[in-house]
């Protein structure tokens, strides 16, 4: 197993006071069941307002960078490049390759520079999520790569970088059939809460009572061609939940959508050269 | 995944026998292919599960070690998993080629059992915050012939019905230290609940209609699936999109409806057959790998 050499560390035997916080302090049960800690209501498809901007890295052929609450991420594609594995496949259309990573400050406790076994299953669900989207069949024997950096983990970091993600790659000019855009939402017992934050994503304001139906789920979403791209659950669900959860993902996507655009339109009137008047 | 090149002629052949319900080998779109079961071959684990699915040869081994909890869960145990692609399966897995679908099966694995009913953790805990049980699942591809996440959470099942873990007895001496004693009879283990373990069902979106139990021709033919995972109670603990495709939101529930109903079928008779092989005891006939 690989491991950080370069760097000193602490005794193997220690851990990170978060650990011995007393639990009390972190679990302030809210006195109503209906608003959440941040001021929105549960049950109702109230995603974080987010702030996107595209073109903020000189280097990168396109880039994004995406804030919704406290979750900030910087997504940066470069390509079309050669491509250095040449199998049969990549004569008829070309490669996307994701990566994701966290910065090591970016949780309550400090990751580590080596990308874990959750980092790489993060990507490979970001590339499942993003293929659909692009018009790979255009670029043969060319890969595209997409990078995505988590800067600050405060939830729904996934759905969350697949909309970086496909912002960026617009950004840098790749053809697409259409923008992809993430939602998440977490199921406790019987309400749901959209766009859930870190705290919510594991479980310290649980509801009492809602010891079944305890899950998340995370959609991406083609708005204009309405195809899921991606979907990924966990916990344990009723298949009605589920289904009226994936429901309520894909409006969640909807809210998003004119946001998005807004801020392409944006970016693309801002590289463009100014017409003579 | 090990992939066959198809001809367009047979895609378009699967395809229209899947549009009415007949496949190529004449099963209908919900038909599981033969499937073969046994536990106990491996006898230097705790437990251990052979599963034969039509050419799709999984081996999972089960062994019980003792460690630390974690942190966070004191008086739990938990599990580990872990998936190695033989390079016995296919040649494309030769050296780190398997590698990387190990890392996506057991990424999922994990996925699967992160609810607190499928394994009772509890029962896992030794001594709360100093010992507990730990469950290595070891899982070994010998040959791949598609759907192998159903063949993998078939054989943890099974595995997982099959595992004796041994009684242990904490003990406390004059001073306060604590001994563990392993007691001494073989027999005398405790055995793990597997009635909550879900079994995962992969639906492959072949033109517009879903078939389980994928082969690999079948697999070529299609561009996404979906991976759901169903408890004998028809809960769902997970739920994924793999492939480079992308799925309408109606395939989604519809896929979703015939998995749990799919899942839930396949709970039943497999406790049946779990429960007849251990009632065999001694007299049970070993199969071994050579059948």
């Amino acid at each position: 197993m690989p491991t950080d050499t370069k760097r000193v560390r602490g005794p193997e035997v220690s851990q990170s006071p978060s650990l011995f916080l007393c639990k009390n302090a972190v679990k302030k049960s809210t006195a109503s069941n209906d608003a959440r800690v941040d001021g929105r209501q549960r049950g109702q498809v109230d995603v974080r307002s987010v702030f996107v901007r595209c073109g903020l890295i000189s280097q990168a052929k396109g880039s994004a960078y995406i804030e919704a609450g406290n979750t900030k991420l910087i997504c940066c594609v470069y390509g079309p490049r050669e491509t250095e594995r040449k199998d049969e496949t990549d004569m008829k259309s070309g490669r996307l390759i994701t990566d994701m990573r966290f910065a090591p400050f970016s949780c309550r406790e400090r990751g580590s520079w080596i990308q874990g076994s959750d980092e790489k299953d993060l990507s490979l669900m970001l590339l499942e999520s993003l293929r659909p989207g692009v018009c790979l069949q255009k670029y043969p024997r060319s890969q595209i790569e997409v990078n995505v950096m988590v800067l600050e983990n405060d939830g729904a970091v996934l759905a969350h970088a697949v909309t970086c993600a496909s912002m960026a790659l617009a950004d840098a000019g790749i053809e697409m059939y259409d923008l992809v855009l993430g939602c998440s939402i977490r199921q406790e017992g019987a309400t749901y809460l959209i766009d859930p934050t870190f705290l919510e994503e594991n479980g310290y304001n649980l509801a009492s009572g809602s010891r079944e139906n305890l899950g998340s789920l995370t959609v991406a979403f083609l708005p204009s061609l309405n195809q899921i791209s991606g979907l990924q659950s966990d916990g344990e669900m009723g298949e009605d939940t589920l289904t009226g959860d994936v429901r309520t993902c894909i409006e969640g996507c909807f809210k998003l959508y004119p946001v998005i655009q807004q801020a392409l339109s944006k970016a693309v009137r801002r590289k463009a050269p100014p017409s003579e008047s | 995944m090990a992939t066959v090149q198809v001809s367009e002629a047979e895609k378009v052949y699967i395809l229209h026998g899947v549009r009415d319900d007949l496949r190529v080998d004449g099963r209908g779109c919900e038909d599981y292919r033969h499937m073969e079961i046994e536990t106990d071959m491996v006898s230097n684990t705790d437990g251990s599960a052979k599963v034969t699915l039509g050419h799709t040869d999984v081996l999972v081994g089960v062994k019980a070690e003792m460690g630390k909890p974690r942190p966070m869960v004191p008086d739990e145990g938990y599990l580990e998993f872990f998936v190695d692609c033989s390079a016995n399966a296919t040649p494309e897995f030769e050296g780190r080629g398997g590698d990387e679908l190990g890392m996506e099966l057991s990424n999922t694995l994990y996925k699967v059992f992160n609810n607190r009913y499928s394994v009772d953790l509890k029962s896992l805990c030794i001594s709360r915050g100093e010992h507990c049980w730990v469950l290595y699942v070891d899982v070994l591809l010998l040959q791949c012939d598609g759907n192998l996440f159903d063949a993998i959470s078939v054989a943890i099942k099974a595995a997982l019905f099959n595992t004796k873990i041994p009684k242990v007895h904490i003990s406390e001496d004059e001073e306060g230290g604590k001994e563990i004693e392993l007691s001494d009879d073989p027999y005398d283990c405790m055995r793990l609940n597997v009635e909550n373990v879900p079994c995962i069902v992969t639906l492959c979106k072949v033109g517009h209609r879903h078939v389980v139990d994928a082969t690999l021709q079948e697999k070529a033919c299609s561009v996404a699936s979906l991976i759901i995972s169903v408890t004998h109670k028809g809960t769902v603990t997970c739920v994924r999109k793999v492939g480079g495709g992308s799925l309408d939101p109606e395939s989604i529930f519809e896929m979703t409806e015939t998995g749990k109903r799919v899942g839930k079928a396949l709970h039943a008779p497999l406790m049946e057959l779990l429960q007849e092989e251990e009632s065999l005891g001694k007299k049970r006939q070993k199969v071994g790998f050579l059948g």
